[in-house]
């Protein structure tokens, strides 16, 4: 299965063959004008992130009930290329997909609103007979395609095998077989005096989602991560100790790309956390480890990529050394900017934004809850240490969001520096209400309005967000239940 | 998990600088300890997490190593008189059950040998282990409640009800502890070595029910505190004889520690 892993790669010559041959290792940032690698037009599109709008609720999806089956609670969100299209994963291993409905003419006040579009079971729970472990079905990472045909593809990841969907439309059916009846049953060839050709006639839209490919049998440990090149020929896979990298089309074989596996696993002190390909160049991709560091690789240096091309790590501060601070530095979740020019990671407490020419620190730093430092034994005790928060960018790059406790997400505004952070609840949940702004109280008088830090509800967490690619428009996952934002349309 | 709302509990003081970082130390060890063990349980543990958790310990253990082995050197010349202290860590107004003084002071020359070793990691290891039964030893009198006060961070937790009892008993008695003359750290720190603590063990409780560990289960989880969950076998660690002779080890102090507790 997983043949080839010392062997030299083959030139991989897909659509942007040629580009591998022509980028040196300086990452050279695409300038919004290139439309051939940044297709939409950003420039017309007010810059604005954080706090230069309001955001306005626009709808939640998902049950109301406080009790909150397991199955339900969501695992993973995100939107297509274009923006039409919002997947969400679950722990029950089901994929939803909402589609924005066209904007009416009449109803200016509000952009489209995302209607249920397609739902299927991707993955089952299975039984590993080998190991006597069950593997779970939750969906750990859903990544779609770039449109290149009528139908929707996207790759959905549980622990150990990902899966290539293929979601497409029927809105017509042939009617007038020869062989068969209008009800299905068999017409008698020796009745036919006559034939006729089928015609297409409308019928009610149906939406089909067909597993066109399983790659599995590839991953020892639990896949983290998933991410598409931007060859879209291949893509990456991610797990605690190995990348692999595979074709779309070849499911029987797949390359090792990464592998840190000790030869003695009592000496195992660092594990792989997330891993992206580069949006521009084929040949780079980053990933992140349990120690906060980062390297990115470039696979024409060689077959394996288990020596970095560039090591990314922020020189520790001695005075804020505690026990925990090796998993507060472990990163969650790594994103390449759409420019291609920044990475952004999570860590427990912050979200940094790097420079990928500037290996020694970040560029930027932004405090999520500064506030929890000092409590981080007591969520070393309760689990919530090990919380994997995840990041996005906006279609600009220029905002940057993340969530965290008692349904709070913040938002960064890189070029005016201002943060902002909103809260998911039912109780704001009136359509175009605009969220306000919350704040938590971190000692001395509460003012009206704040929230002290004992009394947030850690159980309430947001691990998931998302960012339209081209407009101001956001989904956030809240356990069970899905909120789409938007900005105030004056 | 935490709840919202929840009321806050009144802080207790905090008993030190030095002792603050000690009593977060013993803490981290605690948690740490209690985690890796369900981990231990779990058919397949996430990885990540036990990575965490061991470096956690890795890096708890190697503080305590350093703090035994300044102490180890200091204490030298005058090795066989603060012994004495260990097996009985309260004043003697205290009343408290019977240590048998001899087999203890063997189990405590044996652990400052252990404690020399170049390999540290079993010797740290049973140091876990050994502060591992204290913590269900005392699990009445709940030692981290009060000790985890300078971290202030325990209003959002949810209390365990074993912890809540007897803490007033716990703070006196730790003072008391403190309060031996000639070697109040030499107590403190000892504390974390050696959980054997009479003063706060009542013989009409018996809080060894339920609890056992046989000397086959401490086999098992020493060699697995240096590695990863999803190596397979225990005897990689250390060789044949090796294994063997600390076994026998491990029996000698759980013989010691059965017949000091005896269960009902």
């Amino acid at each position: 299965m997983m043949a080839g892993k010392r062997a030299a790669r083959g030139i991989c010559v897909g659509r942007r063959g040629r580009e591998r041959q022509q980028c040196g290792l300086n990452i050279k940032p695409a300038p919004l004008t290139d439309t051939k690698s940044n297709p939409h037009p950003l420039h017309y599109l007010r810059v604005g992130g954080g706090n230069d709008f309001q955001w306005c609720f626009s709808q939640v999806k998902g049950a109301i009930d406080e009790d909150v089956a397991e199955a339900d609670i969501i695992s993973t969100v995100e939107f297509n290329y274009s923006g039409e299209l919002l997947a969400t994963g679950d722990k029950g291993g089901r994929v939803v997909i909402f589609q924005r409905e066209q904007e009416s003419k009449n109803r200016l006040l509000s952009r489209g609103e995302y209607n249920v579009y397609s739902t299927f079971q991707s993955h089952e729970p299975e039984f590993d007979y080998l190991k006597s472990l069950e593997i779970e079905e939750k969906i750990n990472k859903i990544r779609w395609l770039p449109q290149q045909n009528a139908a929707h593809f996207l790759l959905s990841a549980n622990d150990k095998t990902i899966k290539l969907w293929k979601i497409s439309e029927r809105d017509k059916r042939a009617e007038g077989y020869n062989l068969k009846d209008e009800d299905g049953r068999l017409r008698d060839p020796f009745r036919i005096t006559t034939l006729r050709v089928p015609v297409l006639m409308p019928m009610d839209l149906m939406v089909e989602a067909s597993p066109r490919r399983i790659f599995a049998n590839a991953h020892t440990y639990h896949i983290n991560s998933i991410s598409v090149n931007s060859d879209y020929e291949t893509y990456i896979s991610a797990d605690d100790l190995r990348i692999n990298l595979w074709h779309l089309e070849i499911t029987d074989r797949s390359f090792n790309i990464v592998d840190i596996k000790p030869a003695n696993m009592e000496e195992l002190t660092e594990v792989i956390t997330a891993a992206e390909c580069h949006p521009h160049q084929c040949n780079v991709f980053v990933y992140s480890s349990s120690k906060g560091t980062i390297r990115l690789c470039d696979m024409r240096a060689a077959a394996l990529c288990d020596r970095h091309s560039k090591f990314f790590e922020e020189p520790e501060d001695p005075s804020s050394r505690s026990f925990f601070s090796e998993i507060i530095s472990s990163i969650s979740d790594v994103k390449f900017s759409h420019s291609g020019r920044y990475m952004m990671t999570r860590d427990y407490l912050s979200v940094k934004v790097w420079d990928l020419n500037m290996e020694n620190r970040p560029v930027e730093t932004y405090q999520v809850h500064e506030y929890l430092r000092s409590k981080l034994c007591s969520l070393y005790e309760n689990d919530c240490i090990f919380d994997k928060f995840e990041c996005c960018w906006n279609g600009s790059d220029s905002a940057i969001m993340t969530g965290s406790y008692n349904n709070f997400f913040r938002m960064f505004d890189r070029n005016t520096r201002r943060d902002i952070t909103l809260e998911a609840s039912r109780e704001n949940s009136k359509p175009r209400a605009m969220l306000k702004p919350r704040k938590v109280c971190t000692g001395g008088k509460r003012k009206k309005d704040e929230i002290s830090v004992d009394s947030l509800d850690f159980n309430k967490k947001i691990l998931h967000t998302a960012w339209h690619p081209k407009e101001n428009v956001i989904a956030v996952a809240a356990t069970n239940n899905l909120y789409i934002f938007q900005d105030k349309i004056n | 998990m935490v709840a919202k709302g929840q009321k806050r509990k009144l802080r207790r003081e905090d008993e030190g600088g030095g002792s603050a970082r000690e009593s977060q130390l013993q803490s981290v060890l605690d948690i740490s300890m209690d985690k890796f063990h369900r981990d231990q349980a779990l058919v397949e543990p996430c990885l990540l997490r036990s990575v965490l958790i061991n470096n956690t310990l890795r890096q708890v253990q190697s503080e305590v190593r350093a703090q035994v082995e300044s102490l180890s050197a200091a204490k030298i010349p005058a090795k066989l008189k603060p012994e004495p202290d260990f097996t009985q860590l309260s004043p003697p107004a205290e009343h408290h059950a019977p240590l048998s003084s001899p087999n203890a002071e063997n189990t405590e020359d044996d652990f400052m040998a252990w404690t020399s070793e170049e390999d540290f990691s079993l010797s740290s290891a049973i140091s876990a282990i050994l502060k591992d039964l204290d913590a269900v030893i005392d699990a009445g009198q709940g030692p981290c409640a009060s000790q985890r006060a300078p971290l202030s961070s325990v209003e959002n937790l949810t209390p365990c009800p074993l912890r809540t009892e007897r803490t007033s008993d716990m703070a006196s008695s730790i003072k008391t502890e403190l309060m031996c003359p000639g070697c109040p750290q030499d107590v403190a720190l000892d504390k974390l070595l050696l959980d054997i603590d009479p003063s706060v063990f009542e013989p009409e409780l018996n809080l060894l029910q339920g609890f056992s560990v046989t000397a086959d289960d401490l086999v098992k989880y020493l060699p697995s505190l240096s590695k990863s969950p999803s190596a397979s076998s225990s005897s990689s660690l250390v060789s044949r004889g090796q294994a063997t002779w600390e076994i026998q080890e491990i029996e000698h102090v759980m013989d010691i520690l059965m017949r000091t507790y005896p269960q009902s």
